[in-house]
């Protein structure tokens, strides 16, 4: 087929789905390499995934498509669609829209592990979106590799069969080509009219300082050309379309018009990237269809959390970064927030925690700022008194409790898949996280799947990694938010020197409060620094000091010996004391160190 | 303030360096180099511009006393050619006891020497080896009594405290060591880690007194001078009958003066500068080593910056219009400052965190 001749019967639009490390970005690799699309030599480690940070955590964090040409044993070539997805429980309505472009999707399953909880998590969400699942096992090449364990897994656990499912190593290359036959035998071509009137759904975009942002579509029926005037049906802009066309591997290659059943990117001018919300549809402004495509959600955050900067002066920076950032992550918002303790910062929202810690990691590491994160908060909903409801996502405007009526936490639905040697370990923990015991199936003989309901407030705190240490890091986790419920929640406050500490205030379950107190004001005892007076640290609910510390006044702080004259060494501490002090917030007569603040709040441990 | 200024003369000759030490020194005194020494302060000395009124001068190291009675004798001339020195100039020299003997010590005082700071630092010998020191105990008291009979009636001793395997009861035996031989002085330093010493490097091998440890000793330090009459002057000086040390004074009440020898720091005409720290240049170039062309006079803030910081250290304190009132009393209340006749001054007890209240007052 060449490229302009369009014939919807040769294209196949897949996507990748497997847990964690298993392989996905490997296998996408060799792909475009076996069909051509990029030499092996261009291949930089795993092309898909762009930025640093994903490279380096193995994760995918926004999703990518790549279009590639295959000729097939029966002689015809097909152009296929790899949309790739974000890999992470965080991410899943993004996932659940770019499977929606797909009419197929390569499940990946390791050939060593099996199924785990975001095989299973992807893998539903696959067949909800009807899509052809096409099994794959991989690492064969691994001595612990037990393929037929893993394919029963499938057919056992997940319901679809496995038994011919090509059996891969996509680091060795093994089976590549089987892969392809396969993708282009069993996935079914896209249905679509090419003259109906415009329909494609938005997967994905970004900012592009040129080009405005880059719409990435799947085109459902109707054509999209140049020139036209399209319409996002949800968020009602209108623009004209500038350029479109396909999206090789390392370039978009233009095209004049895109068709039903394609995938590809359309520009506009667009300048603002809120415009163009994945799951929207884009129709023609003067020839619109019927109605728009389904599944659309507006995203919500669900983590919250205070960003500071740990130099008052940088908050500049902060916010130059922070608008850089969300140029390409519409799902990331922020607006500024005073505090007494912290200064000038910004309230910031993320989808989970994981999104969380790759906005932290990259504001740091690619703006070069040193940051204070405060504790991250999910969203609280209150019945007040008088029947108003509140949403609250920063303790600081939690209401004085008399005005409560009735206080309500988000609850998911956590799903752990673990060997069958840990499920006590792991019941007991969820348990000890508020989980409500759901249900427990045998998968087979050596792992069990886990359902609980539990607060999200019980997940964001470190619950990921405490599973991990609690099964020698083979239980795996996901979840999926399922409403409000009812809650004992008390706001605990922090004192230094009888001052509230804003930025340390968090909400908390009743019953895990005192836990918690205790270990903070340990925590900040132990991390500042000696003063010249004595500094008491409490911890209270209400009026209510219900945990205290003192850290001691200092007993030496002296240059005595001021030799020869030479006075320059003392000057040089006076300096540096002086230079310290930017990094330091002042209560009062006390000074704690932005440092102090940062041990406090990073909440490792499981209280 | 008087216009007298006070000088300093840098003798950076040491056997060897004590492991805690890290002021310049050199380690090969051979006569030739000595000699060579001595004419590049003469031609420093010499060539200074502005003859003033003297009202101290000093000899500190290193080891004064490796520079011998002839060198000395022959400085002091030249010095009192060059400058006009009062007549109860203060001519102070650190000895180490280790090489002394009283023929020196009597040529020393011949040549106008009239104060003596002899570098005892503890009488328990086990500590001095561990520190490195090549004297005992018995040195300082021969030394002293050496010092008695020639006739000196200005002596102080230095000591040390804090130091590792000590407790308050080995150092209230230095102390009362030290007070029995009734010196007219007494500097006490807390052993300080510094950049580059062997100390800092090994400090693992040794056994560190902590900070209440540290601040008994102080403590006992403080009392015990207190109850045998001595003044409190500042941070780690005490004096008997107003024997304090007019030349640390100097510094104090940040009065000009000037440095003679490598790594010397001199305060002139509003400009602090120094030698550079090294013996070869400063001998090949006396007159070109400091830094004062390059310094920067101090601006008006800084001079009153330093006035409070080196003014604190004092008993004499400083003027209370300099300081934040509110700051001052949130001090006076945890019992760090008192004031009196319009000025404040630390505690005892405020002295031994003497950083963070200056710190506190100049922020």
């Amino acid at each position: 087929m060449s490229q302009n001749h369009y014939d919807i019967r040769k294209i196949r639009n897949f996507s990748i789905i497997a847990h964690i490390d298993h392989g996905k970005s490997t296998l996408a690799d060799r792909l475009l390499e076996k069909t051509g699309a990029v030499a092996a030599r261009e291949v930089e480690e795993q092309m898909l995934d762009n930025m640093e940070l994903e490279r380096e955590r193995g994760i995918t964090i926004k999703a990518r498509a790549v279009r590639f040409l295959y000729q097939a044993k029966d002689g015809d070539t097909y152009e296929c669609n790899l949309i790739d997805t974000p890999g992470h429980v965080d991410f899943g309505y993004e996932v659940s829209r770019s499977l929606t472009a797909c009419e197929g999707a390569v499940l990946i399953v390791d050939a060593t592990q099996g199924v785990q909880a975001q095989t299973l998590g992807n893998a539903y969400m696959a067949v909800d979106n009807d899509l052809e699942i096409l099994p794959v096992i991989n690492k064969i090449d691994l001595p612990s590799a037990d393929p037929d364990m893993a394919k029963r897994e499938i057919e056992d656990i997940i319901g679809i069969p496995a038994s011919d499912a090509p059996c891969i190593s996509a680091k060795m290359g093994i089976n590549i080509e089987e892969v392809l036959e396969r993708i282009v035998r069993d996935i079914p071509s896209p249905k679509g009219d090419a003259l109906a009137p415009l329909r494609a759904l938005i997967f994905d975009s970004y900012y592009d300082s040129y080009k405005g942002v880059i719409v990435y579509i799947r085109i459902m029926d109707g054509t999209i050309s140049v020139g036209d005037i399209v319409k996002m049906m949800h968020t009602g802009a209108e623009f004209e379309v500038v350029e479109t066309g396909t999206l090789n591997a390392f370039s978009m290659e233009k095209r004049e018009a895109l068709y039903a059943g394609e995938v590809g990117y359309f520009t506009a001018s667009i300048k603002n990237i809120g415009d163009t919300k994945v799951g929207d549809t884009v129709t023609l402004k003067d020839r619109p269809c019927a109605e728009p495509l389904p599944g659309f959600k507006k995203v919500q955050p669900m983590v919250f959390s205070g960003i500071y900067p740990a130099d008052g002066s940088k908050y500049g920076d902060l916010k130059e970064a922070l608008e850089k950032l969300q140029l390409n992550d519409a799902s990331l918002t922020f607006e500024p927030e005073t505090s007494v303790a912290l200064g000038f910062g910004f309230r910031c929202g993320f989808l989970g925690l994981l999104h969380m810690e790759i906005i932290d990691e990259r504001l740091e590491r690619e703006f070069n700022l040193d940051l204070i994160t405060t504790a991250p908060s999910v969203v609280y909903e209150l019945v007040l008194t008088d029947g108003s409801v509140l949403h609250v996502d920063n303790p600081s405007n939690y209401p004085d409790p008399a005005k409560i009526k009735e206080a309500r936490e988000p609850i998911v639905r956590a799903t752990v898949i673990t060997p069958t040697d840990y499920v006590g370990p792991v019941m007991q923990f969820c348990l000890d996280r508020r989980g409500v015991y759901i249900d427990m199936k045998y998968l087979d003989q050596t792992r069990a799947e886990l359902k609980y309901d539990m607060p999200l407030n019980e997940i964001i705190y470190d619950f990921f990694d405490t599973l991990k240490s609690k099964t020698k890091g083979y239980a795996s986790l996901d979840y999926e938010p399922i409403g409000y419920k009812k809650s004992d929640l008390v706001k605990l406050d922090i004192l230094l020197n009888g001052e509230m500490i804003d930025a340390l205030s968090f909400i908390v379950f009743a019953d895990r409060a005192y836990p918690r107190a205790r270990r903070i004001v340990e925590k900040l005892r132990d991390n500042i620094p000696r003063q010249l007076f004595e500094l008491p640290v409490q911890a209270a609910i209400g009026g209510k000091v219900i945990a205290r510390e003192t850290v001691k006044a200092m007993r030496k702080d002296v240059l005595a010996k001021c030799y020869g004259g030479d006075i320059t060494r003392k000057k040089k501490l006076l300096e540096k004391q002086k230079e310290g002090k930017k990094r330091m917030r002042s209560f009062g007569s006390v000074q704690v160190p932005s440092e102090a603040f940062m041990a406090v709040l990073k909440m490792d441990d499981d209280t | 303030m008087s216009d007298s200024v006070a000088l300093y003369y840098h003798i950076p000759f040491c056997k060897r360096k004590c492991i805690y030490c890290a002021f310049y020194s050199v380690p090969w005194a051979t006569e030739e180099v000595k000699d060579a020494y001595l004419f590049a302060l003469l031609k420093q000395t010499a060539s200074f511009p502005e003859p003033r009124e003297i009202t101290s001068v000093y000899f500190g190291g290193g080891t004064p006393n490796l520079f011998g009675p002839r060198r000395l004798d022959k400085l002091l001339s030249e010095i009192s050619k060059r400058f006009h020195l009062t007549e109860d100039c203060e001519i102070s020299m650190e000895l180490n006891p280790g090489i002394s003997c009283f023929e020196d010590l009597h040529a020393y005082h011949m040549a106008g020497v009239n104060r003596l700071s002899i570098g005892m630092q503890s009488s328990d010998d086990d500590t001095l080896t561990l520190l490195g020191r090549n004297h005992t105990f018995l040195d300082t008291v021969n030394c002293m009594n050496d010092a008695r009979k020639e006739g000196y009636g200005n002596i102080s001793l230095d000591l040390m405290f804090a130091l590792p395997g000590m407790d308050c009861g080995k150092f209230e035996k230095t102390l009362s060591d030290a007070l029995n031989l009734e010196p007219e002085h007494i500097s006490a330093y807390s052993l300080q880690l510094e950049e580059g010493t062997p100390l800092l490097m090994a400090k693992h091998n040794y056994i560190f007194p902590d900070e209440d440890e540290e601040e008994r000793e102080y403590q006992l330090l403080c009392s015990r001078t207190g109850g045998a009459g001595y003044r409190h002057y500042e941070i780690s000086s005490f004096a008997r009958n107003d024997h304090v040390s007019r030349h640390n004074m100097h510094y104090w009440q940040c009065r000009d003066y000037i440095g003679f020898g490598p790594a010397a720091h001199s305060y002139w005409n509003g400009k602090r500068f120094s030698n550079k720290a090294d013996i070869k240049e400063y001998i090949k170039e006396p007159l070109i080593s400091n830094d004062y062309d390059s310094a920067e006079r101090l601006s008006e803030e800084e001079m009153i910056e330093e006035q409070i910081m080196l003014g604190l250290r004092t008993d004499e304190g400083v003027k209370a219009s300099l300081l934040s009132k509110k700051k001052v009393s949130i001090l006076m209340e945890k019992g760090y400052l008192f004031l009196n006749d319009n000025r404040v001054r630390i505690t005892e007890r405020g002295w031994r965190v003497s950083n963070s209240i200056i710190g506190f007052l100049l922020a």
